[in-house]
């Protein structure tokens, strides 16, 4: 399969369009002449509202490149980049940092809480910096669903790894972000507290409608998802809805084979 | 050496971390280095000209006493008879002997009245045009003086002001005023650091100085071919006896030079203080950037140790980086020290002191100190963070790397800190409440001393208190900028504590001496109200000198004053009714000064002191000797005829005012001492009758004549009061000004070195919105609480040190407190300003980090 516009099967429900976010004949290029190295070569892309997707794909494929220009992290060198119906792409960096505020969350693989501020305050972070009040509510929800009522005093020095990877969930879960991009949440956690993690984030796209994206080289956790992207020399080669950890893995290593031998 | 490559490599790598600490060790040592050369070239420029100016062998007339003083009482120079110069030029060796005459007892203005002095406090010399000065001088335009109506100037101060052939100056004396006009301008072929200097020819110069012909003050004597100076002043000695002082070329210039060495010593070592001061601020500083050099290699270091260098090596591999950092600092620092000298130079040359860079001197001494100063404290610095580094354990590798973990404030230290800080307050209170200065002031210093060193200790103590307190008070309203602000300020709080130290060392002096000398000033204005009754006072510019006779006189004659009294100051040998002789300085005055200065007399009444061979004591000296109203002392006033003077009063020696003085009236002294021994008058008193705005004025106008008379009424003198206290404040606060930048430095290099540390959650939080402006709001407001924390401290404990010192100064008078609040919020306030200054570039780089390269930092 070429890069190509993969239209979401699944419609959204209740948002004003079933695309949360596309992207366009997307190129991101390092250096130039000899030197250039292409990290995403064209690549079209729709990622569907209140699905849970994951991008595959083996190192140095583009997969964290294409989750960081989604998510207006980094820069494209050409095509567009639409979040709902705002382009992001040649957005200075004062809307762009307003945009991450105001409409999307994040869950990184490691280093995701301020040690200086407890459970709680790491999880209203996005909303203080913003200037909004958290809607309590669906904060004690949010709080109740990773299961992280008694620790919010903590710091997270004070919290395991896997406790440390919920406030995260939470914290992304919490402003109501229109997409929530995932850079290998799980990556540092066991297999247990992995499930766990991913536990809440399948459970937030089910019940909440929640869309979320989210880079993983872990089969199991991309069995999660609603719909795998493959990534492959910066371009997407193959997409999987519904799947099991067995099928990505058959996949994956149908490619590392490909790979081999081209 | 591979822990030499090592350190190499880690200290090149980070250089950048360590420019700020560099910049702090070559600031103290080039203030270092800078004193020295500075000093060292006056030295070597006064040394040069008392060498070149000297005769072989000089005759000086001396008083009968000799006190050595520059200014003469009488204000005519001490004079011998022509007749020397006759009985010199008879003595074997001498091939040349010339009479000269010189007084520093002048005033010179030009035809605007304007004064010819120089502003840097070097002497006006008026004298006789003679052969030894033609030896260093050039006459450059028109010739030497001849006649009464002509003057030679030196060319700088005709520079200066402008003075060209023709112009007319007048020279007053005690003498009178003389006019005459520039004939010519001769040049120095030495550096002639700034006296002014004229040149009449001897007749007029004896004339105008002394008042009449036929004496000198000098007679400068030529040793003939092959008969040395010393050889040449025996001979002259045995001639003349020891009527006149003679000295050879060197004991002439030794003895100015010592006068000059003795003055530049304190400035030396008052301005390495103020660096000793700065290297103390640096000290923190170095501290702080190996901390958290150190914490920041921690997972490096562990792995040095886990695949086995010892304690020992990674021990010293911070060591020898520091040692690349001092030698590097003060290699610099001695070149900027020289900088620093030159820049001197040059200010003095703006304040009319020239000083010529072909006499720089730089002993070897200068760099040596320099290098060894700013090494030794460098590495001294950095001893406990490498001592600290020495104990990463290997296990240290395999932990997950992130911000160091938050370094608590040590229990043993918080307990030492507050033992020593109650022990310190214990030293100031006794300070408070001794009874006798010198005890006093021994629990002063160590009060100082104790506080300080328990305040640095329980920085991080603080830290944790007062950061909350301004987090609760300022930061409130920055919102969650503001309390992330407040967090990073409180992370680690053994930082934040040293970072606020270096701050607190310079402010609390400032603290201190600003409650000193504003109570200084609001306790002799004080007694100024209560004691003093004259209106006006008038005398020299800066008090120096004495007035000369037609200032005094001018004085009497205006109308609308009352209670008119001259004083003069007599020095004179008391001896007790025991026997035993002591030297005192009288206060010679006129019956109407105790209208004037009103002092509470505990015996007897100052009015019968006024009378036929009466004085008055004070109380202190009283007590002391046994001496009571109705006692007769025997006083020998210098130069004149033993007096018999009956005490008539003794005054209470409660009061700053003419404390301890003694008092006489100017007529007992008249009746022993010759008219021409008579001291000048110092001041004159005096009330007003009528119109005080028109009499000032009259004052004013009636001494215009002389620009070196000072009229002051009570408000004047007030303010010249508060002006003198303020300049010297001024100038104190002008060298601490080095602590304080260093201190900044300091503020700037944790904060830069914590956004280095903090890459990654600089990272996240841009990721997670947070806006540019926000992020540099939010370095701004840690570095404004750093700087504040800095200042409460420095404040607090400087006020503390600086009531102290007022409490046990009431001692010796100074009775009021006065907490001078403008000085001590406006500090505060630019704290925070520094505190913003010092984030400004920290603050910058933060927002422009890469949010990307922020995440991937590990």
């Amino acid at each position: 399969m070429t890069s190509a516009v993969t239209i979401p099967r699944h419609g959204g429900t209740g948002g004003p369009t079933a695309v949360a976010a596309r992207a366009r004949q997307v190129v991101k290029a390092y250096g130039s002449g000899e030197t250039r190295v292409v990290a995403l070569d064209h690549v079209d892309v729709d990622i569907a509202r209140g699905q849970f997707t994951a991008i595959m794909g083996p190192s140095g494929s583009g997969k964290s490149t294409l989750m960081h220009c989604l998510a207006g992290l980094d820069t494209v060198t050409s095509g567009q980049i639409h979040l709902d119906e705002t382009e992001i792409t040649g957005l200075k960096d004062k809307k762009l940092t307003k945009l991450r505020r105001d409409r999307i969350g994040f869950i990184f693989q490691a280093f995701n809480l301020l040690p200086t501020l407890n459970a709680l305050e790491n999880i209203t972070l996005p909303m203080d910096i913003a200037g909004r009040k958290p809607d309590r509510a669906w904060l004690d929800r949010v709080v109740e669903t990773v299961g992280l009522a008694g620790r919010l005093k903590h710091r997270p020095t004070q919290l395991s790894g896997g406790q440390q990877q919920r406030v995260a969930v939470a914290r992304a879960l919490a402003a109501r972000p229109e997409i929530i991009f995932g850079d290998e949440p799980t990556g540092n956690l066991d297999s247990r507290a992995g499930a766990e993690v991913l536990g809440f984030l399948r459970r937030s796209v089910t019940e909440l409608g929640q869309t979320i994206v989210m880079v993983t080289h872990d089969p199991v956790a991309a069995s999660y998802a609603d719909r795998v992207l493959y990534l492959a020399d910066g371009r997407i080669v193959d997409e999987m809805h519904q799947p099991t950890a067995e099928q990505v893995l058959d996949r994956m290593k149908d490619f590392d084979a490909r790979g081999r031998t081209s | 050496m591979t822990v030499l490559k090592t350190s190499m490599r880690n200290f090149f790598a980070h250089k950048g971390r360590m420019a700020l600490s560099a910049i702090a060790v070559l600031l103290s040592v080039a203030f270092v280095c800078g004193t020295l050369v500075f000093t060292d070239t006056m030295n070597t420029t006064f040394d040069k000209l008392f060498q070149a100016t000297a005769s072989d062998v000089t005759v000086t007339a001396k008083d009968a006493s000799d006190t050595g003083e520059t200014t003469s009482r009488t204000g005519k120079p001490p004079v011998m008879p022509a007749s020397v110069l006759g009985d010199v030029r008879g003595v074997q060796g001498v091939t040349k002997a010339e009479g000269t005459v010189f007084s520093t007892s002048v005033t010179v203005v030009d035809h605007d009245l304007d004064k010819l002095s120089p502003k840097s406090g070097a002497p006006t010399i008026v004298g006789s045009w003679n052969g030894n000065d033609a030896r260093t001088m050039k006459i450059t335009s028109g010739a030497a003086p001849e006649g009464p109506d002509q003057v030679m100037v030196d060319a700088d101060t005709a520079d200066k002001h402008h003075l060209k052939l023709g112009d007319e100056i007048g020279i007053i004396s005690v003498v009178g005023t003389h006019h005459a006009r520039v004939s010519g301008i001769a040049t120095f072929t030495v550096t002639n650091p700034g006296a002014a200097i004229f040149y009449l020819d001897t007749k007029t110069a004896q004339q105008t100085l002394v008042g009449r012909t036929g004496v000198y003050t000098n007679v400068n004597l030529t040793a003939a071919k092959g008969v040395t100076d010393a050889q040449l002043k025996k001979n002259v000695t045995a001639e003349l006896g020891h009527t006149y002082k003679v000295q050879t070329a060197k004991e002439v210039a030794d003895a100015n030079q010592k006068d000059v060495k003795s003055f530049l010593d304190v400035l030396k070592y008052a301005m390495l203080g103020f660096a000793g001061i700065a290297f103390l601020v640096g000290i923190f500083l170095i501290v702080n950037t190996f901390s958290m050099l150190v914490a920041q290699r921690t997972r490096e270091i562990g792995l040095m140790r886990a695949i086995g260098s010892s304690r020992k090596q990674v021990n010293r591999s911070v060591l020898v980086e520091a040692l690349l950092l001092g030698v590097i600092g003060s290699v610099l620092g001695v070149g900027a020290g020289v900088g620093i000298a030159v820049g001197l130079m040059k200010l003095m040359g703006t304040m009319g002191m020239h000083l010529s860079t072909d006499d720089l001197t730089v002993a070897w001494t200068t760099p040596a100190l320099g290098l060894l100063l700013g090494v030794v404290v460098t590495v001294l610095a950095a001893y406990l963070p490498a001592r600290r580094a020495g104990k990463v354990s290997p296990m240290a590798a395999l932990r997950e790397a992130g911000a160091p973990a938050d370094a608590r404030a040590g229990v043993v230290r918080a307990v030492t800190g507050l033992v020593l800080t109650g022990a310190g307050g214990w030293s100031l209170h006794l300070a408070a409440i001794a009874d006798q200065a010198k005890v006093g002031s021994a629990w002063l210093g160590l009060g100082v001393v104790l506080t300080l060193i328990g305040f640095v200790a329980i920085g991080p103590l603080l830290a944790g208190g007062l950061v909350r307190v301004l987090g609760a008070v300022m930061l409130r309203i920055f919102g969650p900028v503001g309390r992330m602000a407040e967090r990073n300020a409180l992370r680690n709080p053994r930082r934040t504590g040293a970072t606020g130290a270096a701050l607190m060392i310079g402010l609390a002096l400032v603290a201190c001496l600003s409650v000193v000398g504003s109570s200084m000033v609001a306790s002799a204005t004080d007694e100024l109200d209560k004691s003093v009754g004259a209106d006006f006072i008038i005398e020299s510019s800066g008090g120096a000198k004495p007035l000369t006779p037609a200032a005094v006189k001018a004085v009497q004659d205006t109308p609308g004053l009352i209670n008119v009294s001259r004083v003069k100051e007599v020095p004179a040998e008391v001896t007790l009714p025991n026997g035993s002789a002591q030297k005192q300085k009288l206060l010679a005055a006129e019956a109407a000064y105790p209208q004037d200065v009103r002092r509470t007399t505990l015996s007897g009444r100052l009015s019968a002191v006024y009378g036929r061979d009466a004085m008055s004591v004070g109380s202190d000296f009283a007590d002391k000797n046994g001496v009571k109203v109705g006692d007769t002392l025997k006083v020998a006033f210098d130069g004149a005829r033993t007096a018999r003077l009956r005490v008539a009063a003794v005054t209470s020696d409660d009061t700053t005012v003419d404390k301890g003085r003694m008092y006489t009236a100017i007529t007992t002294v008249g009746r022993y001492m010759p008219a021409d021994r008579m001291p000048l008058d110092l001041a004159v008193l005096a009330g007003h009758s009528g119109d005080e705005h028109q009499v000032y004025a009259a004052l004013k106008k009636a001494v215009a004549a002389d620009p070196s008379v000072t009229v002051m009424d009570r408000s004047d003198y007030k303010k010249n009061l508060r002006d003198q206290v303020g300049q010297l404040l001024n100038m104190v606060y002008g060298l601490l000004a080095l602590a304080i930048v260093v201190a900044v430095l300091g503020v700037v290099n944790t904060l830069a070195l914590s956004v280095v540390e903090r890459t990654r959650e600089i990272g996240l939080m841009r990721a997670l919105g947070l806006s540019r402006r926000q992020m540099r709001r939010m370095i701004r407001l840690e570095s404004v609480v750093i700087a504040l924390f800095g200042a409460l401290l420095g404040l607090g404990l400087g006020m503390g040190w600086g009531a102290t010192a007022q409490k046990l100064l009431a001692l010796e008078g100074m009775k009021v407190l006065e907490i001078p609040w403008p000085t001590i919020i406006t500090v505060f306030v630019a704290s925070a300003f520094v505190g913003l200054l010092a984030a400004l570039i920290p603050a910058f780089r933060a927002g422009r980090m890469n949010v990307l390269n922020a995440i991937a930092t590990e």
